[in-house]
């Protein structure tokens, strides 16, 4: 059984041990060749015999049983695609980004040689597209739905205070840890180094993971993989809006068009000849994020999750389970890498009956309903500070939990006997961070390098859509929405905010 | 420059960006504050009073990993404090930004009540640096 990893073991080795309990029983087999996979959204995509052995490997299979949107599909039926299929397109389309800047660049600079070379086994292009491949083998069960919680909950959050790393979400931090793990290492060396003759440096597909570079003139490469124009939001668009049915589109041949590179403060950066392939990529991005992942029935889900986890991290010893040898309490960021969807949901080691209910509940999708919503639409003093006070709350879940239990406090007697205290959820979502560092745009090889809202406002103009679309909701069962609603508008009037209770009752159809 | 070595103080990155700018406010003379900035001007005069204050790097992190130094502390605070109604941005361009009364509030209300002596001191210290640097309009 692996022992809990508690503070005193650092997060390298808790990681070392969840990658060494991941191949515990993987025989390692060399493939034969190249594969072609056909994808939905990008057709064909051919794989060297190198990363066909990385993707047969236990890291990235496990990604199928991790689906790409979380919670999404309980809403928006069809979205039950993974992170596999994701991290196969984030590698594809890494290449031909690569392919369409080396074009711009030798048409534009033909006396020069492109800094970056092409072969896919040892050079530029092959690093390049194994740390596509790999950028998303952080992610853990519901991921995005769990990363905020486990991001409250653990050292990970020293990681976020360092220079080196304050760029990075807390998936793409535990991703890094992963492939510098010794036993993925020993794995790599074996088989892709040693057996498929790849020469790839994982120093360097760490640093790519995390948008970083050690050669200035490379650095592009990285932005690649991470920048606010990189190839995964290019897939998870793409993909995301295709599953969900959304009719959003980035025109990628145009993007293709328009991708460069220049000099900016003596590092070669990735540049867009042109704000429109960027200004596609902001509002189908912000409206993915209003119409999908912050849906408020999505949101109820996420609240519901993090009342079941909730409740497995109160009550340790009831609600653990044994994985494969590993015990899981969630009370560590690495625990939720030892599980994955399917497993969670079909938990029946789950001794705890609050556990079981909820999980009943996501069987039959037999989801909480909004009791209060807090916008601008239904609070009176919607421009007094005490919205401040009341966004303060949605910092970590521990203050959100505060506000619960308070919630909870105030319900009648006869309500509360019927009512668990883990069933009230406040959600106060954040906004998506639409920006993880400047874009940049250089309208022809010998104009200046601008940041993008030095050319035009397009970050602001998606941020304040997504204000106006910003919506706060204490959630509960439904047969107990009307007595928390009370309890919950008390509590929120206490904070300071006046709720138009008709207004509130009328969009929660509490009326 | 030699960094002013001091104890920083304890505040989120969105409460020491609302509590600077209110200061910047107070000492401005009251009345509306409003300065023009691109966010990565902004990021430039914090990365430039990081190395003049050593507490300010605590609060505001700054990766150097790109060819700019760029806070996501930073620029989530600016963001939160809009979403907040503490800060606005007049339309149509964005390049002005104001603060709106409810931050004079927070300060007043929230904010100064939490913080001792030495931490507003040194908060005045930021915010008047923050004038000499900005484009008041």
């Amino acid at each position: 059984m692996r022992t809990a990893g508690g503070p005193l073991v650092s997060l390298h080795e808790r990681v070392d041990k969840f990658v060494e309990w991941l191949f515990q029983g993987f025989e390692p087999i060399v493939p034969r060749g190249s594969k072609v996979f056909n994808d939905a959204i990008l057709g064909n995509q051919h794989f060297a015999r190198h990363e066909v052995a990385v993707i047969d490997s236990p890291i990235i299979q496990r990604l199928k049983r991790i689906k790409q949107t979380g919670l999404v599909h309980f809403v928006f039926p069809s979205a039950t695609h993974s992170r596999f299929e994701h991290s196969l397109g984030v590698a594809t389309l890494a290449d031909r980004c690569f392919s369409a800047i080396a074009n711009r660049f030798a048409a534009e600079f033909p006396q020069k040689a492109f800094p970056a070379n092409f072969d896919r086994l040892s050079g530029h292009l092959a690093h390049l597209r194994m740390a596509a491949l790999l950028h998303d083998v952080g992610h853990g069960v519901c991921s995005h739905g769990a990363e905020q919680i486990y991001q409250a909950l653990t050292d990970l959050r020293e990681f976020k205070r360092d220079e080196r790393f304050v760029k990075n979400a807390e998936g793409e931090i535990l991703s890094y840890l992963i492939i510098q793990s010794t036993t993925f290492r020993r794995w790599f060396d074996q088989i892709v180094i040693g057996q498929c003759h790849a020469q790839i440096d994982l120093n360097v597909v760490g640093d790519m993971i995390l948008g970083q570079h050690q050669d200035p003139q490379l650095y592009f490469l990285s932005q690649i993989v991470s920048s606010p124009f990189d190839a995964d939001k290019l897939d998870y668009i793409a993909r995301d809006s295709y599953y969900c049915g959304l009719a959003l589109t980035v025109d990628l041949a145009r993007f293709y068009s328009m991708i460069a590179t220049a000099e900016e403060k003596a590092k070669r950066v990735l540049v867009l000849r042109s704000y429109i392939p960027l200004e596609q990529i902001l509002f189908s991005r912000m409206i993915l994020f209003s119409s999908v992942y912050q849906h408020q029935k999505v949101k109820c889900l996420d609240m519901m999750l993090r009342g079941t986890i909730q409740h497995i991290l109160d009550n340790p010893d009831q609600c653990a389970v044994e994985i494969r040898g590993a015990k899981v309490t969630f009370n560590d960021a690495i625990d939720y890498l030892y599980v994955t969807d399917d497993e969670f949901f079909n938990m029946q080691s789950f001794g705890d009956p609050y556990v079981k209910k909820m999980l009943g509940r996501f069987w039959r999708r037999d989801l909480f309903a909004r009791c209060v919503e807090v916008s601008r639409m239904t609070v009176e003093n919607w421009d007094g500070f005490e919205r401040k006070i009341w966004m303060d709350y949605g910092r970590d879940f521990q203050q959100l939990s505060a506000v619960e239990d308070e919630i909870y406090k105030r319900l009648d007697g006869s309500v509360r006997s019927k009512c668990n205290r883990d069933d009230i959820k406040v959600s106060v979502p954040t906004l998506p961070a639409m920006k993880k560092d400047f874009a940049y745009i250089q309208t022809s090889p010998t104009a200046p390098v601008q940041t993008v809202e030095e050319f035009f406002p397009l970050e602001q103009w998606a941020e304040s859509y997504g204000h106006n679309k910003w919506r706060s909701y204490v959630y509960a069962p439904r047969e107990l929405a009307k007595p928390v609603a009370d309890a919950a508008v008390k509590v929120i009037e206490d904070i300071g905010l006046k709720i138009k209770r008709d207004v509130s009752d009328r969009h929660c159809h509490l009326t | 420059m030699t960094p002013t070595t001091t104890s920083r103080p304890s505040l989120a990155p969105d409460d020491a960006l609302s509590a600077i700018l209110a200061l910047a406010t107070k000492q401005h003379g009251g009345g509306r504050f409003a300065f023009r900035a691109h966010d990565s001007e902004l990021q430039e005069i914090f990365s430039d009073l990081a190395e003049e204050y050593d507490w300010l790097p605590k609060v505001f992190v700054f990766s150097n990993t790109g060819p700019r130094p760029f806070s996501p502390d930073l620029n989530d605070s600016i963001a939160k404090l809009q979403l907040a109604g503490l800060l606005g941005r007049e339309n149509p361009d964005y390049q002005i930004i104001f603060l709106r009364p409810a931050a004079q509030g927070y300060f007043d209300k929230v904010l100064a009540p939490r913080l001792d002596k030495e931490s507003v001191e040194q908060l005045e210290r930021v915010a008047s640096a923050f004038i000499a640097k900005v484009r008041l309009v």
